[in-house]
């Protein structure tokens, strides 16, 4: 009666927001973010060295991969870091690169000295990819650098051992920018090679000075040449060999950003997208004899569709729709739009960032690192961007991250506000890694920003969703299995597909396990497994809410 | 033929306002000829539908010019009559069908190409005006004085701003401080890029006293050259003072979307276009904004209502080729890219998405002819923005 009496009073408001209250709908409970860096004791922070002199590489800082060196079964975390300019050395252990050992209880030791990892002869560092090059069963690490590129091998002790110069991986042309590597097996062999998305040529020597009435600003890329970006060929025996010129590589000169690695055309090869910035983005098909063709323009990648070229930054190639296609993810800068395109049966992509929303919902950040990442365990990956604008030159230069949350993949919505106020911190985002930090089957997020202490941030894992983690490990294919197949079907007939790489984004390399959220489903009818070698293998009534090993069969 | 006799000085000058803003005494006319020399022959219908219209009854008037063309459907006097009564009602589309028909019989008639013109100005159609009002000026160079101002406004929005410079040029020494002079002398100058003419023009009517005008120049000044802050500020300066100044709400949103702030600038130019239907930035922007969104029907729509005001603008081709790309629609698409290449070979973008056309249609070596021209033409554009601002 008092309720009555109420609206009665309200007049005429009183139908209209009864109406409302009555057609609201729940919302779904999200899982929030937290930042556990502080629990943690170490020094690192993203430092580019500025110091008010501007020099071009340092709007890119601070790469990261979530790996588990030591195989104890915690995800681990590595940072490169910037170096004193113009000298173009770590003169100072602020500019040290950082391992961080996950001790499994929420905190992390920082072990990089005794890895041998601090990289004190190392010039400024851009990305990182982890990966088994020599299928030893324990993860090895590649670094980009303005300078000679590292690989370190790791020893299986816990240690790291510089083995550039052996492997031949450090050959460059003079003075180059890398800054992002992807680890795959192009030629399907079992050994891991390298792709290696560089940038530039630029010595701080030759640094251009750009201002506007007195003002420097960071000088439009426009100004420095394109180049090449390389292909290694692993030999085995811890050799590569620079296969660029040879693959068709060498032939497209672009200003490389991120990679995304994935077989677009379900051939059973790997090929490339590397996202360039200000230049037409490359999509190398793999023609499966050692070479690939570039086909950006075939596949309705190279530009956006008004034929314009963007900043484009971070790449990411997964099915975001479950059609079994992987689609494909790039970011860029305020003021264009970011790239979403579906995979069109193999055959071409289709630019879908307006019909899926993604057009309106970006045009306000600068994305660097990204990716597609199901952060609720809805089987439905959402996409995740770090942001933060290239200067500082307006109010809203520093920039919250954005997840924009995948509608049955069909549309995104932006959920960023809803996630906590650790994911709501505004910076100058860079580098980002998805990764299992505790094995509670929900992705968390470690996220770098110029001139800050990286954010690890923990999923809160709270809305009753289930999931798997499948952890492969190659037999004929390579050890990591990267570039493996998965198809899981719920018992509900539902089927997800994801596929096994550790590059996604800008600078970084995620957590090679393979993740699936699994929305209500308590039960999987069966995970297809399809190799890079081409074995095809089934498990039936697998179970929900584990990390599950697979060892491919040896035949 | 009637019995209506022709000559040029048959002719009634009836004035009518036009739609130019601010251009002070500048008169638009639709001609009339009316001027009562008929023979003896001359039918009693015809003088009754002309005393009808001078009288202001237009219906009546109609009716009576239809029922004397049905008698005599060769009359060019009473089409052209007909035309203009039917213009002065506002029912352009009729006003056209009549002009047209006149023309097949007298297609040389400088005075019914005048009032031609001045439908399709009307309509906002100043392409097909601007086309009308040159070729009557050709046959009879008298007209010229009374179609300046509208044959510049013409231009002006056809983004033809050197023509509307060799018109306004030689009148800035008579005209300059007529405020409607100025603005359309202002929005060529700044149009053709010469902004420190612009400016002194857009100095001379803030010398009167603030006007919307003023600030919608400016601020398309300002957006020309990068300054965003100062654009903005003078653009919604420029609405506040007179939202339904024409383009105002257009230029806004351009920088609206230049900003980054695509949904107040869809606001903005649906403001416009509900002030204008047929503006062309605004119709090209939308078009641009539903294409971004998938929405390719409602792109179209405003995209061939863009093509209707600048038939052969080429942003405005591309972005409907474009639209046939992203649809599938591979063959309209191919044909269209393949003419804007062959009036603009130097159209990058053009040249890019006539290969991702070609490479769809399997037709490889095109493609890679293609794709070749275009990253020519883009590096070598490339090469000469390189730098000059921040990103």
């Amino acid at each position: 009666m008092r309720r009555w009496f109420i609206l009665g009073a309200l007049g005429v408001a009183a139908p209209a927001w009864w109406v409302l209250a009555v057609g609201a709908q729940p919302e779904t409970r999200r899982p929030h973010f937290t930042d556990v860096a502080g629990k943690s004791s170490f020094t690192y922070r993203t430092d580019n060295n500025f110091t008010g002199r501007k020099y071009f590489p340092q709007t890119m800082c601070g790469g990261v991969a979530a790996f588990d060196f030591d195989n104890d079964g915690h995800m681990d975390l590595f940072f490169t870091n910037g170096a004193k300019l113009p000298e173009l050395e770590k003169t100072d252990p602020r500019f040290y690169s950082c391992l961080l050992r996950n001790r499994g209880d929420g905190t992390f030791e920082d072990v990089t000295a005794h890895a041998g990892l601090l990289g004190k002869d190392l010039g400024f560092s851009f990305g990182v990819a982890a990966g088994d090059y020599d299928n030893d069963g324990y993860e090895d690490l590649f670094l980009c650098n303005a300078g000679r590129n590292t690989l370190y091998h790791n020893n299986g002790n816990g240690t790291f051992t510089d083995v550039t110069e052996l492997s031949g991986i450090g050959k460059k042309p003079k003075d180059i920018l890398s800054v992002a590597a992807a680890w795959f097996d192009y030629d399907n062999d079992g050994k891991l090679d390298l792709v290696v998305s560089n940038y530039t040529v630029w010595t701080p020597e030759i640094d251009k000075i750009c201002a506007v009435n007195g003002q420097e600003y960071y000088c439009h890329p426009k100004i420095y040449p394109s180049v090449a970006h390389r292909l290694y060929h692993n030999l085995g025996n811890g050799r590569f060999a620079d296969v660029t010129d040879a693959s068709g590589l060498g032939t497209e000169l672009g200003k490389g950003m991120g990679i995304a690695i994935a077989d677009f055309n379900g051939d059973g090869y790997m090929d490339i997208f590397v996202a360039n910035d200000t230049v037409r983005n490359f999509l190398f098909v793999n023609q499966k004899n050692g070479t690939f063709k570039e086909s950006g323009y075939e596949w309705g990648v190279a530009y956006d569709e008004n034929g314009n070229a963007h900043s484009s930054m971070g790449a990411d190639a997964k099915d975001y729709d479950n059609d079994g296609f992987p689609d494909l993810f790039y970011n860029n800068l305020k003021g264009q739009i970011w790239g979403l395109f579906r995979n069109m049966g193999g055959k071409y992509m289709s630019y879908v960032s307006g019909m899926s929303k993604v057009s309106r919902l970006s045009e306000h950040s600068s994305g660097w690192s990204n990716g597609f990442v199901d952060y609720n365990n809805d089987g439905w990956k959402d996409m995740y961007s770090s942001n933060g604008d290239i200067d500082d030159m307006g109010a809203i230069s520093r920039q919250p991250d954005t997840m924009f949350e995948n509608v049955d993949g069909k549309e995104f919505r932006d959920v960023s506000t809803q996630l906590g106020a650790d994911f709501a911190h505004a910076g100058f985002q860079r580098g980002s890694a998805f990764v299992d930090l505790n094995n509670d089957g929900f992705q968390d997020l470690v996220v770098t920003a110029l001139f800050e202490r990286p954010r690890i941030l923990m999923n809160s894992a709270d809305n009753g969703n289930h999931w798997l983690l499948v952890n492969t490990v190659g037999h004929r294919s390579n050890h990591d299995g990267i570039g493996a197949a998965l198809k899981l079907t719920t018992a509900s007939g539902r089927t997800l597909y994801n596929h096994v790489t550790t590059s996604d984004g800008f600078m970084s390399s995620s957590d090679k396990r393979v993740h699936f959220g699994l929305g209500a489903e308590k039960a999987i009818e069966s995970l297809e497994i399809r190799w890079p070698s081409g074995t095809v293998q089934t498990l039936k009534k697998v179970k929900v809410d584990q990390i599950l090993t697979v060892t491919e069969p040896a035949k | 033929m009637s019995g209506l006799k022709t000559g040029a000085n048959c002719a009634r000058l009836d004035k009518l306002k036009h739609v130019p803003p601010r251009l002070g005494k500048t008169v638009a006319v639709f001609l009339v000829v009316a001027c009562g020399l008929f023979g003896q022959s001359s039918d009693a219908v015809l003088q009754q539908a002309i005393a009808l219209h001078q009288a202001g009854d237009l219906d009546g008037a109609i009716r009576a010019y239809r029922e004397y063309l049905a008698v005599q459907p060769d009359s060019v006097q009473a089409r052209s009559n007909l035309g203009a009564v039917l213009a002065r009602a506002g029912r352009y589309d009729e006003a056209i069908a009549e002009y047209d028909i006149g023309l097949q019989k007298s297609p040389d008639n400088p005075a019914l190409l005048m009032n031609l013109g001045l439908a399709y100005y009307k309509m906002g159609r100043h392409a097909e005006a601007a086309a009308r009002f040159e070729r009557a000026i050709t046959l009879s160079p008298q007209f010229k004085e009374q179609v300046t101002l509208l044959l510049a406004v013409c231009y002006n929005n056809l983004g033809r701003y050197k023509d509307a410079l060799a018109l306004l040029a030689p009148l800035e020494s008579d005209k300059a401080g007529d405020a409607g002079f100025d603005y359309l002398y202002g929005t060529a100058l700044i149009g053709d890029g010469q902004g420190a003419a612009g400016t002194a023009v857009i100095k001379r009517i803030l010398s009167k006293g603030e006007s919307a005008e003023a600030y919608l120049l400016r601020g398309t000044l300002e957006l020309t050259a990068h300054d965003r802050d100062g654009a903005r500020a003078d653009l919604e300066k420029a609405v506040v003072m007179n939202p339904r100044l024409p383009g105002a709400h257009a230029r806004l949103g351009e920088l609206l979307l230049v900003l980054g702030d695509s949904e107040p600038a869809r606001a903005a130019f649906a403001q416009e276009l509900a002030l204008d239907p047929d503006e062309f930035t605004s119709n090209l922007n939308m078009g641009v904004l539903a294409k971004q969104d998938q929405g390719y029907v409602e792109a179209r729509r405003y995209l061939e209502r863009a093509l209707r005001t600048r038939p052969n603008d080429p942003g405005v081709r591309y972005q409907m080729a474009n639209v046939d790309l992203a649809t599938g629609n591979l063959e309209p698409a191919r044909l269209a890219l393949e003419g804007m290449i062959k009036e603009a070979p130097d159209f990058a973008e053009a040249h890019a998405s006539l290969a991702t056309v070609y490479y769809r249609l399997k037709r490889s070596a095109d493609g890679d002819r293609e794709r070749a021209i275009s990253e020519k033409l883009m590096d070598q554009r490339d090469s000469l923005a390189a730098g000059t601002k921040p990103r």
